[in-house]
């Protein structure tokens, strides 16, 4: 019950006010003295708003203000003029991007659901590995970039390898959560139909847990974003973060902006692109 | 699964012999001595806090007594298996599977040797049989209570197990689609060959004894039984006429009589326990 009402306490809420809102703006003209309140005509807006206010806020450093490092801040006319002219460049080097990114992040996936499921379900093999997960997990996997660099044949296994560790660790903890948070009535289930091993892990634990494992998911993906481009930063020829650091390097800096929206805007959609898997997935979960 | 028939002349059902059962130290169950007839329909009815749902889950073998044995036509229970079937209040399904998935997945443990299209058909029978030949490929969150109850139903005699456990199957379903869920499982039930054994938990007086051949009445702290009554009513029952029928409402009173009775011993029991405190 306490559950349901505090749920449902928004949505009355919200509702309220944002007829209050309508019934404002629609009877303050006729109204006399009806108290005038702008802010109201905000309400529902406020990011598109904060958007804005970031954009104008560029808008005057760049081309209103005139100080000695007003050339490290390009305007957005600039900038977009740059990313017009890098984006065969940029193209490049998202496919060089994802050349490392793609397969590090794959490997963490089957590697980091496979084992968080085994490590969630069997008893032992949880005493067995806890113990160095608690260990291993919290180190920033950047600090493994120079040694990965040296012991891996070539750059690129170097930081898909970095990728695969970024990514791992969200994946495999969040899927071991799940996978040990089983709710007893799918546990019941399971051993009423007989259901053992691989099967009872594939048919009952790996559904049932999916809702950590995206969690997991999400978080692995931006990690390996960031794992990623950082590794870039170290030793690449090509990439994203390769551009950004190359043209900072030759002070180009509306390229250096440009390459900065380019890459979020590609980190936007391949997050977006996991979203809409998840919520296609999770249909089932109400 | 199937061993020899048994040669015995009445074939033995479930046996529940001098069952305990606590949990963290507080006991649950106290002495249980229970025959349960294969075939016959026996409804564990009792308040909430009786432990007939933990009894129901020592027959299924989801949990083990800590005294005390428990066996299915003469074999101890070790464990769940494949000849005790169990419907739960409201979770039997996977939400992740349509409902012909579930059946087709109860069906496949059942004979690991079939092939799809064999339990695609079977599938279909089976919800057919409960009347959800129309949902088969609907997930459980597009059906309402009765409805994942009837694919629960349908899934448990895809298993082919002879023993039914339910677990107040019906207990959230509003009158009508209870009532009408009823007469499907009897139906069902009296349909099948060889008759299947139902052990079937409620709290609902009426039901116990529309459904059932014989009413375990167990009362709480700790569960134990109370009193077994024979339900003589002939089959098919026809609900109109039963339920007017002065034998119905006798049955009815006499039920709710012994539980007052317990009621009334057990706050005795506990005033004497707390003046014998002040007397201190």
């Amino acid at each position: 019950m306490s559950t349901l009402s505090s749920a449902a306490a928004p949505l009355p809420r919200t509702s309220v006010s944002a007829s209050s809102a309508q019934a404002a703006s629609i009877a303050a003209p006729a109204t006399v003295g009806a108290p005038f309140r702008p802010w109201r005509l905000l309400h529902g807006r406020e990011g598109a708003v904060f958007l804005l206010a970031l954009l104008a806020l560029w808008l005057v450093v760049s081309t209103g203000l005139s100080f000695s490092g007003s050339y490290l801040f390009p305007s957005p006319w600039a900038s977009l003029k740059a990313l017009w002219i890098s984006l065969p460049e940029l193209l490049k080097g998202t496919a060089s991007s994802f050349l490392i990114l793609v397969p590090g992040y794959l490997l963490a996936v089957v590697a980091g659901i496979a084992w968080g499921l085994l490590v969630g379900t069997v008893p032992a093999l949880h005493r067995l590995f806890s113990a160095f997960s608690r260990l291993a997990s919290p180190i920033p996997p950047t600090i493994y970039i120079p040694y990965a660099i040296a012991l891996l044949p070539s750059f690129r296994t170097a930081a898909g390898f970095i990728v695969f560790i970024g990514a791992f660790w969200p994946i495999f903890l969040n899927t071991a959560a799940g996978a040990g948070a089983l709710p007893q009535r799918y546990r019941d289930n399971a051993r009423i139909l007989g259901l053992h091993g691989a099967e009872y892990l594939r048919r009952v634990v790996f559904p049932a847990a999916l809702p950590h494992i995206f969690s997991g998911l999400s978080v692995g993906l931006v990690f390996s974003f960031i794992m990623l481009t950082v590794a870039e930063l170290f030793g690449a020829s090509a990439g994203l973060g390769r551009f950004i650091q190359l043209y900072a390097d030759y002070a180009d800096y509306p390229r250096m902006v440009a390459g900065i929206l380019y890459t979020s805007v590609i980190v936007l959609l391949t997050t977006g692109l996991l979203e809409h898997v998840r919520r296609r997935s999770l249909f089932w979960v109400r | 699964m199937s061993h020899h028939p048994a040669t015995a002349p009445a074939a033995p059902g479930l046996q529940i012999d001098a069952v305990n059962f606590a949990y963290s130290g507080t006991p649950i169950l106290s002495s249980i001595d229970l025959d349960i007839a294969a075939g016959s329909f026996v409804s564990l009815l009792g308040p909430s806090g009786c432990g007939k749902t933990t009894l129901l889950r020592l027959l299924a073998g989801l949990e083990l007594p800590q005294s005390g044995r428990l066996a299915w036509q003469g074999r101890p229970l070790a464990g769940p298996s494949l000849d005790r079937g169990v419907v739960f209040q409201d979770y039997s399904l996977f939400p992740w599977m349509t409902l012909a998935e579930n059946v087709e997945l109860a069906l496949a443990k059942a004979d690991p040797h079939s092939d799809l299209r064999q339990r695609r058909a079977a599938a279909a029978e089976f919800l057919g049989l409960v009347g959800l030949d129309s949902a088969t490929a609907k997930y459980p969150y597009e059906l309402s209570g009765g409805m994942q109850q009837r694919g629960a139903i349908a899934r448990t005699f895809a298993l082919g197990s002879p023993v039914l456990l339910m677990d107040e199957p019906f207990g959230a379903l509003d009158p009508l689609n209870r009532a009408k869920i009823q007469d499907l499982l009897l139906a069902i039930w009296s349909g099948s060959n060889p008759r299947k054994t139902v052990v079937f938990v409620t709290h609902d007086i009426e039901e116990a004894i529309y459904l059932s051949d014989l009413i375990v009445m167990l009362g709480s702290t700790p569960g134990r039984v109370i009193q077994q009554l024979d339900v003589a009513f002939p089959r098919p029952r026809q609900r109109r006429e039963l339920v007017r029928s002065p034998e119905f409402a006798a049955l009815r009173q006499r039920i709710d009589e012994r539980f007052q009775q317990d009621l009334i011993d057990r706050i005795d029991a506990e005033s004497l326990v707390t003046s014998a405190a002040e007397g201190i």
